[in-house]
């Protein structure tokens, strides 16, 4: 019987099938395995650069301000480890006081290693300084829990594992390219998305005539206000000082305002920046009930409390964004939407309001590139 | 990616091809099936080795703008130049208008992307 006959062809043909069955049912999740693990990898590698690029930029920035570069890597070396413990929830009662100690505690400390670190540096560079900081913190962290999964998923051999970091991926890489863009603002100090709040207020602010002497300091941390007459209201617009980089405790300073002004408050405006749903214009304005901050909890509980303690209408004014415009520089089209947000601060003034009434407007967000 | 992978990958396609396109043509439907059976496969191996690794390419981010105005409201003065550091918004600059002699602010200091994101649905 020759090559080439029929049948003999047709049992290689069988033979090939079986074998191609065999070796996909019995070793096609490990083929699929190694292109994952080849994927991550490759998230990985650009995670890494955007670890080491955003630690170089920052030790670039803090040996202008008076430390050797060599003193400034050893440092940062040892804060971009830094961590923060959250407090206990097993017993919620009094989680929220804990929290906001524990992150005074961690803000101070920050402070302190940005002066030892840059002791030439004035007080509004200090601030650029410290968002600097965190931003290399935050990629260097992201890069460290990605390689943890990826060698432990490795070593393991876990589907389970490999599967999710790789599922994952393209959202930690958006949000790394993200945080890794606006280095380039913290460290030049130029205005960024989420300071969208502050510039509203202080625009609105200066349209009835406020000055930068006229801001009232330190009402909390890092907090002020300006008191303008707005058509019969008296308007205390609340914001962080800038223009170094500060979001401050606004939750305390509307407390602190309200209890002053014992009973004579009738409202309280939050203006925030808030994250666009994919789809949603960049820019878009929209309102609603509540307050409008995006901390971990304890300036939004004192801006709640005080509201229902003091029976406070209270509401929230928005502009949409996504991460990164939120933490990069701010988009032209975000700039646009300022007088739009306040003519709808004006609106919400005027029909919501009688004259003689009391009103705080709080604009919420990093003051980084935003004058007083 | 590595070269190495790369030439694997691209080896694997080329061969693909050539099988393909020398048996999948084949007078013997036999012949004719076995050369298009291996021939997508080595091209399957060879896409699938392309893709996994792959990185995308990031854009340099765009210029920062820092837009001045003149802060009188009947004068439309405004000058756009690349960000300078020191700049920050409402900033008052030393220089005076040079249409009407009020003083200038820094309005907004701004990017602007090439082609902003717009949903089609």
């Amino acid at each position: 019987m020759q090559f080439g006959n029929a049948s003999e062809i047709s049992w290689i043909i069988n033979l090939a099938f079986f074998a191609f069955i065999l070796i996909f049912s019995l070793y096609g999740a490990k083929i699929q395995m190694w292109q994952w693990l080849k994927q991550i990898e490759a998230g990985l590698i650009e995670l890494k650069r955007m670890a080491i690029e955003s630690r170089q930029r920052a030790i670039d920035t803090f040996k202008e301000y008076g430390r050797s570069e060599e003193e400034v890597a050893t440092e940062l070396d040892r804060w971009l480890d830094y961590f923060l413990i959250y407090p206990v929830d097993l017993d919620p009662a009094g989680i929220l006081q804990r929290l906001d100690h524990l992150l005074d505690e961690r803000r101070d400390r920050y402070r302190e290693f940005v002066t030892q670190l840059a002791p030439e540096a004035g007080p509004e560079l200090a601030q650029n300084l410290e968002n600097t900081l965190e931003v290399a913190q935050v990629l260097s962290l992201v890069f460290r829990i990605v390689r943890h999964y990826y060698l432990l998923g490795k070593k393991t051999g876990s589907q389970i594992l490999i599967m999710q970091i790789h599922m994952q991926m393209p959202e930690l890489l958006r949000i790394a390219r993200a945080y890794f863009e606006a280095i380039d603002a913290f460290a030049d100090g130029k205005p960024i998305g989420d300071g969208v709040g502050p510039l509203v207020v202080t625009r609105f602010a200066r349209e009835y005539g406020a000055t930068p002497d006229q801001y009232v300091h330190d009402v909390s941390r890092e907090v002020g206000y300006y008191r303008v007459e707005f058509e019969g209201r008296t308007v205390f617009a609340v914001r962080a000082t800038g223009p170094g980089g500060t979001v401050g405790k606004p939750g305390v300073a509307v407390k602190r305002l309200v209890e002053e002004n014992k009973g004579a408050i009738s409202r309280i405006i939050t203006v925030d920046a808030a994250l666009k749903l994919e789809g949603e214009e960049l820019g878009r304005i929209s309102e609603g009930t509540g307050a409008a901050i995006g901390d971990p909890g304890p300036e939004k509980h004192a801006i709640e409390q005080t509201a229902t303690d003091h029976d406070i209408a209270i509401e929230a004014i928005v502009v949409k964004e996504d991460e990164a415009a939120a933490v990069g520089v701010m988009r032209k089209r975000i700039l646009d939407s300022v007088p739009e947000v306040i003519n709808r601060v004006k609106s919400a003034i005027r029909e919501r309001t009688k004259p003689g009434d009391k009103v705080i407007l709080a604009g919420i967000g990093n003051t980084i590139g935003i004058g007083l | 990616m590595g070269v190495v992978t790369k030439i694997i990958s691209l080896s694997f396609i080329a061969l693909g091809t050539l099988i393909v396109i020398t048996y999948g043509g084949a007078q013997d439907p036999v012949i004719s099936f076995i050369g298009m059976f291996a021939g997508l496969m080595l091209w399957s191996i060879g896409l699938a080795l392309m893709g996994a690794g792959r990185t995308t390419q990031v854009k340099p981010p765009p210029p920062t703008i820092t837009e001045i105005r003149c802060d009188n409201p009947d004068c439309d003065f405004k000058e756009i130049r690349d960000f300078e550091p020191g700049d920050y918004i409402l900033r008052p600059m030393e220089a005076h208008c040079p249409k009407c002699q009020g003083s200038l602010t820094i309005y907004g200091i701004y990017v602007v992307l090439e082609q902003e994101e717009k949903s089609t649905i």
